[in-house]
């Protein structure tokens, strides 16, 4: 309740700066009958809490739309999910959603759907295909915001450890963030680069960055621009005691992340995220505004936010809920909207 | 009739065993040559040379006149020596239809290509089914064939080949009669067409009938060879049996209290029942065939298998075992046949698999006491006359022989009502046959002894009554005293 | 052994920071919780058999004590003994499936393994559990993760330095001590080892063959819960995990206990030596800053090198001993 609470009051506050009222607006084909869409969302992950809040929000825009929703799980299967497109296909679905994978088996299975006179849109792969928007959380803007709160916390000379694993497309966007970052800021010095993701993660990054910090006790700083390297890191730093003389920027978010964040000396200093939630919602905003004939643009962003440690004890935040409540810019983002278009706790009257 | 394969000095040891010790043996074309031997005599290893299971030692084969010493059975297959070997389901895969068993050699051949064409190879392995005269479907699972059946399958699928020389181990001791009498057809049409065969059997009935000639094993060397018609078999039978047994005859000991009785026990189901009694202090050998019903007494015997019908008293009380648990519960013991599947437990040391029986009497609450397992090893190897560098070696490193004594020692070390041996001198040398056997009758007092053999010599050695069994029913019973031993031979093979 | 010692040698010369005692209990603790793992799983390779499912045990311990005590809001001790419990459980059905069921263990344990990594994620649709989470009935969760249940995963024993010795490798030596005594020197252990090396040789001597590999499958189902609530209690939350790898790397140290002190069958001393050798080995190349792939390359060779020593000097052994 209090989520749709709050996402009422931010689609209300957008409705007051000019947009428009969502029901009013005479919606253009096909939404004029939305009961006979079907859209299909084909995932290429779907353990862990990023991806069932993105599903989440996929959700919640398609009930706010009114249309058919099916979800396909290829299980981190790459040569599946390109089967699943053309399942999707074959059973005449309007709109498709592809959420990750890999560009080599995805390409050919979009374009495919878009010659069969499907919509598509894809959300974190390149597709590389004119007809399908990309959808994107900024990650090069998270590393950016993060390490930005880094150099103001702790001024432009520090020692940094660096957690990275390559290979992941946005942990290489968040990448090229730091690179840009240590060019321009040359007395920052890479003490060590480390990172898995032998699962559980974080067990196997605090054991990692035990060792690092003990080979390198002066680092001061980590930059972990995942979350769950970051909760691996600050498992170490508490283990080891240094919670007072080591900071960790990272980015993402969840429940989990904000009360080990608020924990009493905790080393975990900030992060940086775009609500998983929001990102499904937009996915589904830029695919019916495709479908209704609109160009939503090649490239749909969602911005991200800085979340500090200082802000959720002055707000007492303990979940992801209050957080959105008591954070607007998190809980909704100003793109893909229209005025027909309903949002998530609108649409449904 | 040209020779076809000719075996000179052929040696073949294992370990310190010498199982072969210079065979000479000539194959002609066109005749059947009888192999008898008793156990142990070295037939299987020497079968197994020739098939190309076993390397030979020393000495020298030739083929048709080339040399010949094939490295695999299929390069002895490839020469056109064929086997069909005595363990039937080393011959047949049960998973896999009859089709395919029939066929299964050709698959393995490269030139078979890759495809399996499911008509061609119908068809094919319904031309070797109807030389055989086989009837059964093609399709069926071997699994779901009866034993004999499965037989016919492995020597039909021998015969496919048109082999120069074929070996035939023990093929008629799970077929019935009329089955064998298909055999011996399809065998004598094939020795019309100019094939050695070579054929290893007990049975004086498929002797008789099949063969030209005769050679006997015994020791690793050729004891007689009979090739005069009429062919005189009982004297096969003694140059097999040799003439050790007067040397080791018995006196028959004065039975004591009866311990174990069996009265209307079934051992099959159309079996005539049984009657049995073992006395305290007495050795029972019983003996017969594969398919005899040694091993469902046995097994009945032990708790493996339950009894359907008839009773069995221990001491005078009902003995009804649901479990080999409840078996040795009630102080019977078995050392099992084929103890390297059986018994042996290949990875422990003698003291480990000696005392394994027994581990709760060498513990202190659960843990147990290696000074203990030591001690009482000690004295079973010091008894039995183990040969061991030492105690803790693995078991492995014994030579069959001892690994036996090892295995029989385990149930010597408490007292027992009823000691089961279930081919107890199976793969053991003569030496260490002799020092088992000598420690069984020197501690059967307090016990019944019953030891299940299908070697009348070994029965011979180790008895004080000897009980011969055939299809599940008692055929013959004698004391161990002044043998009639061709009456004996003749019971066992059905023609008593 | 010669390798391990050369091992710490060389890393404390080549990485500074490695040769203190801080240091090694840091090996020891990052080893704790696959190394408990492994001990159960040896025993399952004693009695010839193998369990696939102690990864998937031992997350959805951890997801297990979370939602006891998050969600349900209950003592740590509840949750320890549901754990536990859930653990033993497992191993029996586990075990239940290949005595009687005949069902090969590498499929029945794959099985258990597919249908528990499933299992754990239904109660919360997928998510993490962590105080404050949304339930979905709407409300929050209030339950918190207890200090006595945290005190599993964070406190530290003194010995010599203050707050030393945590408490998940005082728990790892203990089960490791455990198994090495029962299966070296009971005569339980003794016969589990006789069932591994001929089953039906340990039949006829009169031994419950079938229980003993059931006790084999609990035991490594509890010791696997152990790890899942230590793990739950390092991370303070309950992390969706397949726990992959972690069997991986469990399986690695059983087997590459085989090869210490030239044992060639499964052994918890072995096995103990082999989490640590591989701990240590992955503790000093993190500090020489070695990127992760080249830590999983380096675990592979020491596995195979380690099943190379044991199955070819065992097979050259045995072909000496036949000749």
């Amino acid at each position: 309740m209090l989520k749709r609470f709050a996402l009422h009051l931010t689609a209300a506050a957008t409705l007051a700066a000019g947009i428009g009222t969502a029901s009013a607006e005479p919606r253009p084909a096909p939404f004029d009958a939305p009961e006979d869409i079907d859209i299909a969302l084909i995932r290429y992950i779907s353990t862990g809490d990023f991806f069932q809040a993105y599903l989440s929000g996929v959700e919640a825009q398609a009930e706010a739309l009114g249309v058919n929703l099916r979800v396909l799980d290829s299980r981190q299967d790459a040569a599946l999910q390109a089967d699943m497109v053309d399942q999707a296909i074959a059973l005449g679905v309007d709109g498709i959603i592809i959420q990750h994978g890999l560009p080599e088996s995805m390409q050919a299975a979009a374009a495919r759907a878009v010659e069969a006179g499907i919509d598509v849109v894809a959300f974190d792969v390149e597709v590389d295909n004119p007809a399908i928007p990309q959808i994107e959380q900024s990650d090069y803007l998270l590393g950016e915001l993060a390490l930005d709160q880094a150099l103001e916390d702790n001024g432009d000379a520090f020692t940094a450890g660096y957690v990275y694993v390559p290979g992941i497309a946005p942990l290489d966007r968040r990448n090229a963030a730091w690179e840009a970052f240590k060019a321009e800021h040359p007395s920052v010095t890479e003490a060590a680069v480390f990172g898995t993701l032998d699962n559980p993660i974080a067990n196997s990054v605090a054991n990692q960055a035990r060792a690092v910090i003990q080979a390198n006790p002066m680092i001061d700083v980590f930059f972990a621009p995942y979350n769950e390297f970051a909760a691996g890191v600050k498992i170490a730093v508490d283990e080891m005691g240094l919670g007072d003389d080591i900071s960790i920027y990272s980015a993402d978010i969840s429940t989990s992340d904000i009360a080990a964040m608020r924990e009493p000396g905790s080393p975990w200093a900030a992060t940086v995220a775009t609500n998983p939630t929001v990102v499904g919602e937009v996915s589904l905003r830029t695919l019916a505004l495709l479908m209704a004939g609109e160009d939503p643009g090649q490239q749909v962003v969602v911005p991200p936010t800085l979340i500090t440690r200082e802000f959720l004890n002055d707000n007492a935040i303990t979940n992801m809920e209050t957080l959105a409540e008591k954070m607007p810019q998190f809980a909704h983002a100003d793109v893909a909207l229209a005025d027909w278009l309903p949002l998530p706790g609108t649409g449904a009257q | 009739m040209p020779t076809v394969l000719d075996l000179e000095g052929i040696h073949k040891s294992f370990g310190s065993n010498e199982v072969l010790r210079g065979v000479d043996l000539c194959l002609e074309a066109g005749e059947v040559t009888v192999l008898m031997g008793a156990n142990g005599a070295g037939k299987s290893t020497l079968v197994k040379v020739i098939s190309g299971y076993h390397a030979a030692g020393t000495g020298q084969m030739t083929l048709a006149g080339d040399d010949y010493r094939p490295l695999s059975a299929r390069a002895a297959i490839h020469r056109g020596v064929v086997t069909v070997h005595q363990s039937i389901d080393d011959g047949v895969i049960p998973d896999l239809s009859v089709a395919d068993n029939l066929m299964l050699d050709r698959l393995a051949a490269r030139e078979y290509g890759l495809w399996v064409g499911r008509r061609t190879l119908n068809a094919q392995a319904e031309e070797i089914a109807r030389t055989m005269g086989l009837t059964f479907d093609l399709n069926a699972r071997v699994a779901d064939l009866t034993v004999a059946d499965r037989q016919m399958i492995g020597i039909a699928r021998a015969m496919a080949h048109t082999p120069k020389v074929l070996i035939l181990d023990e093929p008629t001791s799970s077929l019935s009669a009329g089955e064998a009498e298909r055999l011996f057809q399809v065998l004598e049409r094939l020795r019309d067409q100019g094939v050695a065969i070579l054929y290893i059997s007990h049975r004086m009935s498929d002797i008789k009938r099949l063969a030209d000639r005769i050679i006997c094993l015994r020791d690793g060397q050729v004891s007689g060879v009979f090739e005069q018609a009429p062919l005189d078999v009982s004297g096969a039978v003694h140059a097999m049996l040799g003439q050790t047994m007067a040397a080791a005859a018995i006196t028959p000991v004065t039975a004591g209290a009866p311990v174990l009785s069996l009265s209307g026990v079934r051992l099959a189901p159309e079996a005539a029942p049984v009657d049995v009694e073992a006395c305290d202090g007495e050795v029972v050998a019983f003996t017969g065939l594969l398919g005899s019903g040694m091993e469902a007494l046995a097994e009945t015997l032990f708790g493996q298998r339950p009894l359907h019908s008839g009773q069995m008293r221990l001491d005078g009380r009902a003995y009804r075992p649901a479990s080999v648990r409840e078996a040795l519960a009630a102080g019977v013991f078995m050392s099992v046949k084929d103890r390297a599947s059986n018994a042996v437990v290949k990875d422990f040391s003698i003291t480990d698999n000696l005392t394994l029986p027994f581990l709760k009497a060498f513990s202190h609450g659960p843990f147990l006491s290696a000074a203990r397992q030591t001690r009482a090893t000690a004295r079973m190897v010091d008894t039995l006359g183990i040969k061991c560098q030492s105690l803790d070696e693995p078991i492995t490193t014994l030579s069959g022989g001892n690994q036996q004594k090892v295995m029989i020692g385990r149930w010597l070390q408490t007292r027992c009502r009823v000691l089961l041996l279930d081919e107890p001198f199976q793969g053991v040398d003569i030496g260490a046959r002799r020092d088992i056997g000598r420690h069984i009758r020197e501690s059967a007092p307090g016990r019944a002894t019953l030891v299940f053999v299908s070697d009348i010599d070994e029965a011979i050695e180790i008895a004080d009554r000897i009980i011969v069994l055939h299809e599940g029913a008692i055929a013959g019973e004698q004391l161990n005293q002044n043998l009639d031993l061709d009456t004996l031979v003749a019971q066992a093979a059905g023609n008593g | 052994m010669l390798l391990l010692a050369g091992l710490v040698i060389y890393f404390s010369l080549a990485a500074p920071g490695f040769a203190n005692p801080r240091s090694a209990v840091f090996v020891l603790q990052s080893v704790a919780i696959t190394g408990i793992l492994a001990l159960g799983v040896t025993t399952t390779l004693v009695v010839g058999g193998f369990d696939l499912s102690i990864g998937a045990v031992a997350t959805t311990s951890l997801m297990l004590a979370a939602y006891v005590m998050v969600v349900l809001e209950q003592s740590a001790v509840v949750a320890v003994a549901l754990c536990l419990l859930m653990g033993a459980l497992v191993g029996l059905i586990n075990g239940l499936l290949i005595v009687k069921c005949r069902i090969p263990d590498l499929l029945a344990t794959l099985g258990m393994m597919f249908l528990l990594i499933g299992l754990q994620r239904i109660p919360t649709q997928g998510n993490s559990i962590a105080t404050g989470m949304t339930l979905t009935d709407g409300s929050t969760a209030q339950g918190i993760f207890s200090e006595a249940f945290l005190w599993l995963g964070r406190h530290r024993f003194d010995l010599v330095i203050e707050r030393l010795i945590p408490v998940p490798v005082v728990v790892f030596l203990l089960i490791a001590l455990a198994v090495w005594l029962f299966l070296g020197f009971t005569r339980h252990g003794r016969l589990m080892y006789a069932i591994g090396s001929n089953e039906r040789a340990t039949a006829l001597v009169g031994a419950p063959v079938e229980r003993y590999k059931i006790a084999a499958y609990m035991i490594s189902g509890v010791t696997a819960a152990i790890g899942g609530v230590l793990l739950a209690a390092r991370l303070g939350r309950g992390d969706i995990a397949s726990g992959n790898n972690l069997l991986l790397d469990s399986v690695a140290a059983a087997l590459i206990g085989f090869a210490v002190l030239g044992a060639a069958r499964p052994n918890a001393f072995g096995t103990a030596m082999g989490a640590l050798f591989v701990g240590i080995l992955l503790q000093g190349m993190t500090m020489m800053n070695a990127p992760y792939y080249t830590q999983d390359f380096v675990k592979g060779a020491v596995l195979v090198l380690a099943l190379m020593f044991t199955f070819y000097l065992a097979s050259r052994r045995g072909a000496v001993s036949r000749h």
